[in-house]
């Protein structure tokens, strides 16, 4: 009885072992599909979707659909981790994107290193991701370039701010790191930062924040936090009396916001990695199919997460047109795939972008946009400048 | 501390103090009567928040089964006015009651029935509020709702006073939800202790035993106390869904730890001493320096393990008996 | 094989993991004390080692050890540990019942804040970049190390059932007052049950930190305690496998239900409320009721709030 479970177990492992590509191809989705993570992580799902069926609608990958696969990567380490091991040894996908929190490609993204499959990182911004190793690449800019423009947008629209009051969400990665850029760039400009409030993004009640704002005699305000927490913190700001301007953070860079701070939200400057109002032909033609589908314009993270899986069949299709892919190995596919993601240049929702050779993305547009509020629901970023 | 200052904070601590007020009023309640803490109730405040939202609204966003569902295409017959969203935010909370109802008599009482440990009321309400927050998601998704801004009519967003040199301010729907939490607890006051159901209530939370002796029929009452907290956890759910947005299946979740600190520092059980614990608690982060808001988070652990320490029954909670 | 470990390989030892964390909530339930700190004290494990191991403060320390630093990261994680259990203990234990559980649920959350504010903790980030224990290339290798701990923590929770000390615990759990009139001291047994749940945690943390590769505020969280007091119920309180069992099974669930996709949670929920009506002696208890039908007994009558409040009644 063992011998017989041993050698079908053999079998199938050495079946596994000589994997060759599958058709359509498999592409590895892990981003949070469950857990507070999801508000961002359902986005992302939705990006992927629809890059899934564009590329397919086009071809694929010269005649060869893609298929995307999708495991949870909730909002935690370990089921980061596990959904990593499923995508890698159960489906043979031939690169994975994910997963949503910084925190947890910190912990899954070495998983992929040793087992050699390229991963995107659609939305981890902390320092140090695309070191974690060769296969490890991000299509998420970090900070440091987005958060200067929008400080210096705001000064030219009033030149006379001099106190700045800056607010940060201290348990997201991205917000901290961004407002240290953010402290930086104010005392570059020769602005007082005359208060910094931490919250935390899973706050709702902001007052204490709001007061310490207005007691300080602020002219600028500048926020860094998600969707809900920075929606609430403008709301709150405006109604008990704020007037000057606001800048947001890149984390305030979805239409998310506008059912939160509604009205409020108007003339709230934010940085943006990417803007629905880039002129590429590829992002016309997401945001077109955004649009018709979902009634607005597409955020920040279905967007990064588009263009994440845009750059994986892009470059399949390089490698496609000197080997077909399913006569590749898998093994030799996945590093090829790897090589290829970092020699290419890609023109996507954001625009045109390529990556370094740690696999930091080399983005070349960033974006200022003001948000002008329709009604209490409706709203869009103007692009300034 | 400037007088304006101290003014400001104290408004601060109650406003936010009493959400977490009205949120404890139905944890306690149900510890009360059964002596178990109910994790699902987070989730009934949740629920609250969310019927509410389909009456007013009748749509959802683009994530979850729901996607595309227009309950009322002529406009919702509960938008427009205060007094219809009053209608709707009711209604909402009595099927909040309901769900709460459902809760115990699926998830509690065959427990109860089969003698099992009490403490695996803990695991199985987890379980209950695991399934609730995770099937929201699956029907409307994770984004964040808000109720119209003239749910409560045209007021102003905010009241202000001059105060010496500042100006102190509040906003309105925050003195709102100090006005009905202020009226809950009244209501509950005096169903507790002026009403026959209020007596029969205090009998069974005193002794089942006994009560069940005098010919009061106890599941019923425990049935009562739990439609009696999700009605409760419902309104509140709305209530402090017009102030922030209701914020994902999380959103009440999220209010789940901090009430376990604002019932225990109250007194386990003790209906005013969840007041006071809510206020006591709003207050002591409100006047957290805003240099340390960053553990702002943690004062509210730190009273609790202060006040454990010195007072183990809470505030307002009663001595223990000690065998001697 | 290889394929086997490399896709189940992490999950296996997380159940292992999990059931050496219900086993550090178990030791206090000896003596009846329902203390949720142990994620607590596997946060401060797990981030003196992940200190230990990438902070430059300590390269030196690291060079001269070579892969010996592995088990002083241990060692350290249990002392401190230790240590703080005493300090956290000898007030704490002083509560009873919910009391108890609320306010060790306080000493976690303080532990949280504090851990996301401070620099050396890294912040919100955490740290990332933690060096493999002892070069291991895959995470099931861990099983080598969570494994004999394991079986250790079995052996030493025979051994104190057995012991002096283990009929002091089980005399505080059945009656406090009557315990300390035999002679028992109930503080300093209560203390040490604590201690001994929060060393293990802590050494659990310090294996777990280079298992993961980083650490964050996030590995010791109030869902953290009520997920391992479910370990615990679920599996059996009574029993040193339960912990065990029920540890390794409820981190399997929401694993195994993957193919159910967007409703796994919801199923997974589910299962929970089913396994706490059906299962009241947890799933151990109920094997052994299965094995060895017990002669028929009093039905218990069930507790009065008051009692679970913590008071007892006088007589």
């Amino acid at each position: 009885m063992q011998r017989v479970v041993l050698t079908v177990l053999l079998g199938v492992l050495t079946a596994a072992h000589a994997q060759r590509v599958q058709a359509p191809i498999p592409i590895g989705i892990a981003v949070a599909q469950t857990s507070n993570t999801a508000l961002l992580g359902q986005e992302q799902v939705i990006g992927a979707r629809m890059a899934e069926k564009y590329i397919n609608a086009r071809g694929g990958i010269n005649g060869t659909p893609i298929r995307l696969i999708f495991q949870d990567a909730a909002g935690d380490e370990n089921t980061a981790i596990n959904a990593f091991q499923n995508l890698i040894t159960k489906s043979g996908v031939v690169g994975i994107v994910g997963p949503t929190l910084s925190q947890q490609a910190f912990a899954a993204d070495p998983i992929a290193e040793r087992a050699r499959v390229p991963v995107l990182g659609p939305s981890n911004t902390a320092k140090g991701i695309p070191q974690i190793g060769a296969f490890i690449a991000r299509v998420s800019a970090p900070v440091a370039v987005v958060a200067p423009n929008a400080i210096r947008t705001a000064l030219r629209l009033d030149p006379k701010i001099k106190r700045v009051a800056v607010l940060y969400a201290q348990n997201d990665a991205f917000s901290v790191s961004e407002t240290g850029t953010f402290q930086e760039t104010a005392k570059a400009q020769g602005l007082d930062v005359v208060t910094v409030q931490k919250f935390l993004t899973t706050d709702t009640d902001f007052t204490t924040q709001v007061t310490a704002t207005l007691n300080a005699n602020a002219d600028l305000v500048i926020v860094s936090g998600l969707a809900a927490d920075g929606g609430n913190l403008v709301k709150q700001l405006r109604q008990l009396g704020y007037k000057g301007l606001i800048v947001g953070g890149n984390g305030l860079n979805t239409s998310n916001i506008f059912p939160v701070c509604q009205q409020y939200c108007d003339g709230v400057i934010i940085a943006q990695a990417y803007s629905p109002a880039q002129a590429s032909a590829a992002n016309q033609v997401f945001v077109r199919d955004y649009r018709a589908q979902y009634k607005k314009d597409p955020p920040q993270f279905a967007a990064q997460a588009y263009a994440a899986v845009q750059v994986m069949a892009d470059a399949l299709r390089v490698i496609d047109r000197r080997k077909k892919l399913t006569s590749w190995e898998l093994p030799a596919l996945r590093v090829e795939l790897n090589k290829q993601i970092l020699a290419g240049k890609y023109n996507t929702p954001l625009g045109e972008l390529r990556f370094d050779k740690d696999g930091e993305i080399i983005q070349k547009q960033f974006y200022v946009a003001q948000i002008k509020m329709k009604d209490a629901k409706n709203g869009s970023f103007v692009f300034l400048r | 501390m400037e007088l304006s200052q101290l003014v400001q904070n104290l408004l601060n601590g109650l406003a936010i103090g009493s959400v977490y007020a009205i949120f404890a009023l139905g944890y306690t309640l149900v510890f009360s009567i059964l002596g178990i803490i109910n994790f699902a109730h987070g989730a009934v405040f949740t629920l609250g928040a969310y019927f509410t939202y389909t009456l007013v609204v009748g749509q959802f966003e683009n994530n979850g089964l729901l996607r595309g569902v227009n309950l009322f295409p002529q406009g919702s017959p509960f938008a427009g006015s205060p007094w219809t969203f009053a209608l709707a935010t009711l209604i909402g909370a009595v099927v909040a009651g309901l769900i709460a109802v459902l809760i115990e008599r699926l998830a509690f009482r065959p427990m109860r029935a089969r003698g099992a440990e009490p403490l695996l009321a803990l695991v199985s309400s987890l379980g209950v509020a695991l399934v609730i927050v995770n099937l929201i998601q699956l029907l409307v998704g994770a984004e964040i709702y808000n109720f119209p801004a003239n749910a409560y009519g045209e007021v102003r967003p905010a009241l202000s006073f001059q105060l010496g040199e500042r100006v102190v301010i509040i906003r309105t729907v925050q003195l709102i939800i100090f006005a009905v939490s202020l009226v809950m607890l009244a209501v509950l006051g005096y169903v507790i202790g002026r009403t026959r159901v209020g007596k029969a209530l205090r009998a069974v939370a005193e002794s089942p035993g006994t009560a069940s002796l005098l010919g009061i029929s106890v599941d019923r009452f425990i049935l009562i106390t739990f439609f009696l907290s999700g009605v409760l956890g419902g309104l509140a759910g709305t209530l402090v869904g017009t102030a922030f947005g209701v914020a994902g299946p999380y959103f009440g979740v999220t209010y789940g730890l901090k009430g376990l600190a604002v019932i225990v520092l109250g007194g386990l059980g003790s209906i005013p001493g969840a007041v006071v614990g809510g206020l006591v608690i709003g207050l002591a982060e409100a006047f957290v320096p805003g240099d340390y808001s960053a553990y702002k988070d943690a004062v509210a652990f730190a009273l609790l393990f202060a006040i454990l320490l010195v007072r183990p029954q809470g505030l307002l909670g009663r001595t223990q008996i000690q065998k001697v | 094989m290889a394929d086997f470990l490399a896709q189940y390989g992490f999950l296996i030892v997380t159940l292992v993991q999990a059931g050496l964390l219900g086993l550090s909530l178990y030791f206090p339930l000896q003596a009846g004390q329902l203390s949720l700190a142990s994620p607590g004290f596997y946060a401060v494990g797990g981030y003196v080692a992940a200190i230990l191991l990438t902070n430059p403060a300590y390269a030196g320390l690291r060079e001269t050890l070579g892969q010996g630093v592995f088990p002083l990261t241990w060692l350290a994680a249990a002392l401190l540990c230790g240590v703080l259990g005493l300090v956290v203990g000898v007030p704490a234990l002083r509560l009873r019942g919910i009391y108890l559980a609320l306010a060790t649920i306080a000493f976690v959350e303080i532990l949280r804040v504090v851990s996301l504010n401070l620099e050396v903790t890294g912040g919100a980030v955490g740290i990332f970049g933690i060096p493999q224990a002892f070069g291991f290339g895959e995470r099931w290798q861990y099983i080598f190390l969570f494994g004999p701990l394991l079986v250790l923590t079995l052996l030493f929770a025979r051994q104190l059932e057995r012991s002096r000390v283990g009929r002091a615990f089980r005399a505080i759990r059945e009656d406090e007052l009557a315990a300390d009139a035999m002679g028992v001291p109930p503080t300093r047994y209560k203390v040490l049950a604590f201690v001994i749940g929060a060393v293990l945690a802590g050494v659990v943390g310090a294996m777990s930190a280079p298992f993961l590769n980083t650490w964050n505020a996030r590995q010791g969280s109030f869902d953290a305690s009520i997920a391992i007091l479910a370990f615990v119920l679920i599996g059996g309180s009574r029993n040193i496998w339960g912990p065990v069992v029920g540890g390794a099974l409820l981190t399997a669930i929401p694993e195994l239900l993957r193919f159910l996709a967007d409703w796994r949670l919801v199923i997974n929920g589910l299962v929970l409320v089913v396994a706490s009506l059906y299962l009241p002696q947890g799933i151990v208890g109920a094997l052994e009721r299965w094995r060895r039908r017990p002669p028929p007994r009093r039905p218990v009558p069930a507790p009065s709030p008051a009692e679970l409040r913590g008071g007892r009644r006088t007589p």
